[in-house]
């Protein structure tokens, strides 16, 4: 095995030598390292009598750095050292370029990659493409493994039980025009292009959308603000990401959850991908997809290759399969249709294009999310049957909490969509909601510190069945302001809290969370994957130590779950139980949504 | 615009920490700062004013979603 000579040109640092040498003598190296202060001239006669097969000196300080290094390579020239030895040179005060320059063989600058240290002593030239290749390979995880949906709390199960057959009775007669273009929809994406029977298909399709979308198919009329992605764009997408691709490093230091999902929805498809590519390469495990607002208040979704310079990219089949084409297949991909009048369709594009996770959530939807309960009531059950078919997890977020819902309000909601998935052969993800929201700020129960709450707020899954738990959406919502400093501060430490709490997923938000005034830039994403990553790997396996008030907190939800969950059974009828604001009142800051009202018609 | 410019994917930020009297100085020289750098819709993201001076990021997109991303150019072609 090669001997390794390693000095330390400085006075003082030489943790790099120390991890260097004990890092060489676990592969088997002979290493000797010299102490801080060591000079030039000891270097070159220390070489002489051991006969190295390589020299690896540091430096740190960044005085007089080309004069003593420059003098170490002159004495090792003159010594007659470099016909046999390799010379390399690393450490902070170390560029490329410098190393270059004074002729070293090699020069480390950046963090300490040892597969390039390695091939360096064997007189290999350095893998500078090996840095590109994943440093982890990526298997693409399942959140749901491992959990039986078992209910540890009966008396809620019972009641789950109760409401959900009443739901599921009251929508058995019912269709509405959402529903039938799903149907058609699925049909028209197994015909091909141009064919007869399609044509046929849209002309049903377009007899059930509203005015402004029926326009788009006839007359070829763009909504405002959006146009077509040329053919030249989509086709120069390779090549730029041929130049950005970057190795994978998890994030997580302390096991292989939670997967860290990250929110993409630039408006254009191209600029997407380039933020998913920014996020995978920074890190993160999984990407949700979100579309504009106005997607989910019209009837009919729109076809094509589509961008605008507004929030939410445009739910097109087309515009998800680009995205699916460009994403590392390892990424798990999340496209929302939780709460608008195309919530089924979207699980269909979804499922064809490639999505793993679907997101849908009736009580929200039908609130805060601006769609009309009885309405979303059939979608979504619908939608949840077709999350069954395809087999794919559906995640319920709590973001109704927002508004101003007090959590067991909210969670009642997420517990009612979840035994609805269970009974329809799905796999639902309940999505707590971890924020500093209106009712804690009202009430005062996040005064003294944001730990107790939130930890009662996942604590109380666990006691009530075994499910994965997925924070979002995203974690420290309202927590967040401009200074980006202080923003992916405070997403990591929500991060790190839910993942020291033992949750699967998490949803995080980049540092323009809080920046209203345009669109979420690519270095706002690095910022909070980069405080993530830090502070995860500061938690490791050390957990957050809540008050005792964390334990009163998580009686007083369970508690009001339950008592929420009675009240809804009792009424007997889910969809008045929104209306009347059972999962959310008026006084709460929640109310019914109105779009899509009257439009639920019961089959003959 | 030059290379390095057309190379910036979305937005571009400058930080910075002004030596003023007030939140409401600390806003005119942001302004003033935009205005100079010629920065095009610039925008303040960011300002927090204590003691003697303010925290300041200043913001312009150079490519918004849905534009022709120069950065997509061939190198050629970008000159």
């Amino acid at each position: 095995m090669k001997t390794v000579l390693l000095a330390p040109l400085d006075p003082v640092h030489d943790n790099a030598i120390k991890l260097l040498r004990r890092k060489l003598e676990d592969a088997g190296y002979t290493a000797v390292s010299m102490p801080p202060g060591t000079t030039e001239d000891e270097v070159v006669e220390k070489a002489l009598t051991l006969h190295p097969d390589a020299i690896l000196v540091s430096r740190t300080l960044g005085y007089k750095v080309a004069e003593t290094l420059g003098r170490l390579v002159d004495l090792a020239e003159a010594a007659g050292l470099r016909e046999k030895t390799r010379l390399g040179v690393g450490g902070m005060a170390i560029t490329r370029e410098v190393g270059a320059e004074l002729g070293f063989d090699a020069t480390f600058a950046g963090d300490l990659n040892m597969a390039d240290v390695f091939a360096f002593i064997e007189g290999k030239a350095l893998q500078a493409e090996a840095s590109k290749l994943p440093t982890v390979a990526r298997e693409k995880p399942s959140v749901v493994e491992g959990y039986t949906y078992t209910f540890k709390d009966k008396k809620i199960e019972a009641l789950l039980d109760q409401i959900t057959t009443q739901i599921l009775s009251f929508v058995s007669d019912k269709t509405s025009d959402g529903i039938e273009r799903a149907r058609l929809r699925e049909e028209m994406l197994d015909q091909p292009a141009g064919s007869p029977v399609l044509t046929q298909l849209r002309a049903r399709y377009i007899a059930l959308c509203d005015e402004e979308t029926a326009a788009f198919y006839n007359n070829g009329k763009l909504p405002s603000g959006v146009r077509w992605l040329g053919a030249e764009e989509v086709a120069r997408i390779p090549e730029v990401i041929e130049t950005t691709l970057a190795p994978h490093e998890p994030l997580q230091h302390a096991g292989k959850r939670p997967y860290i999902f990250v929110q993409y929805g630039t408006g254009c498809p191209v600029m997407d991908i380039m933020h998913i590519k920014t996020a995978e390469a920074w890190g993160a495990d999984g990407i949700l997809h979100f579309d504009p607002s106005w997607g989910a208040q019209r009837e009919g979704l729109l076809e094509g290759c589509l961008t605008h310079e507004h929030d939410g990219t445009i739910l097109t089949y087309d515009n998800l399969n680009l995205i699916h084409q460009y994403k590392d297949p390892a990424t798990m991909w999340n496209v929302r249709g939780h709460r608008g009048l195309n919530t089924a369709e979207t699980q269909i594009l979804g499922a064809r294009a490639g999505a793993d996770l679907f997101k849908i959530n009736i009580p929200y939807g039908g609130t805060a999310g601006g769609t009309d309960p009885e309405r979303l009531t059939v979608d979504g059950v619908f939608s949840l049957r077709l999350a069954a078919k395809y087999g794919l997890p559906f995640d319920i977020p709590g973001n109704d909490e927002l508004s101003g819902v007090p959590p067991h309000k909210t969670f009642a909601g997420i517990l009612i969509m979840m035994m609805l998935g269970l009974k329809l052969g799905g796999q639902p993800i309940p999505k707590p909601l971890l924020c500093y929201s209106p009712y804690m700020q009202i009430y005062g129960y996040m005064d003294d510190n944001m730990v107790d709450m939130n930890t009662a707020k996942l604590a109380v899954w666990r006691e009530i069945v075994d499910t994965p738990i997925w924070p979002g959406e995203p974690v420290g919502f309202m927590t967040h302001t401009p200074d980006r400093v202080q923003s992916a501060m405070t997403t990591a430490a929500h991060v790190a809290l839910a993942a020291t709490l033992g949750v699967d997923a998490i949803t995080m938000a980049s540092s323009d969370e809080a920046y209203s005034k345009g669109p979420i830039s690519a270095p706002a994403r690095v910022d909070s994957l980069r405080a993530v990553r830090d502070l995860l790997r500061f938690m490791g396996s050390a957990k957050f130590l809540p008050t005792p008030k964390a334990s009163d907190l998580l009686e007083q939800i369970h508690r009001g779950i339950t008592e929420t969950l009675q009240t809804i059974a009792d009424r007997g009828d889910f969809t008045a139980s929104i209306y009347e604001g059972h999962l959310g009142s008026v006084d709460d800051g929640l109310y019914p949504g109105r779009t899509g009202r009257g439009t639920v018609r019961t089959l003959k | 615009m030059s290379e390095a410019l057309d190379r910036i994917v979305d937005a571009l930020d400058i930080e910075t920490y002004f030596y003023c009297k007030s939140e409401e100085e600390a806003r005119d020289l942001a302004e003033a700062l935009i205005a100079e750098l010629r920065l095009p819709h610039g925008d303040i993201v960011f300002l927090e004013h204590r003691g003697w001076g303010a925290r300041v990021r200043i913001r312009t997109y150079i490519h918004r979603p849905g534009d022709h991303y120069r950065w997509m150019d061939k190198k050629e072609e970008a000159k």
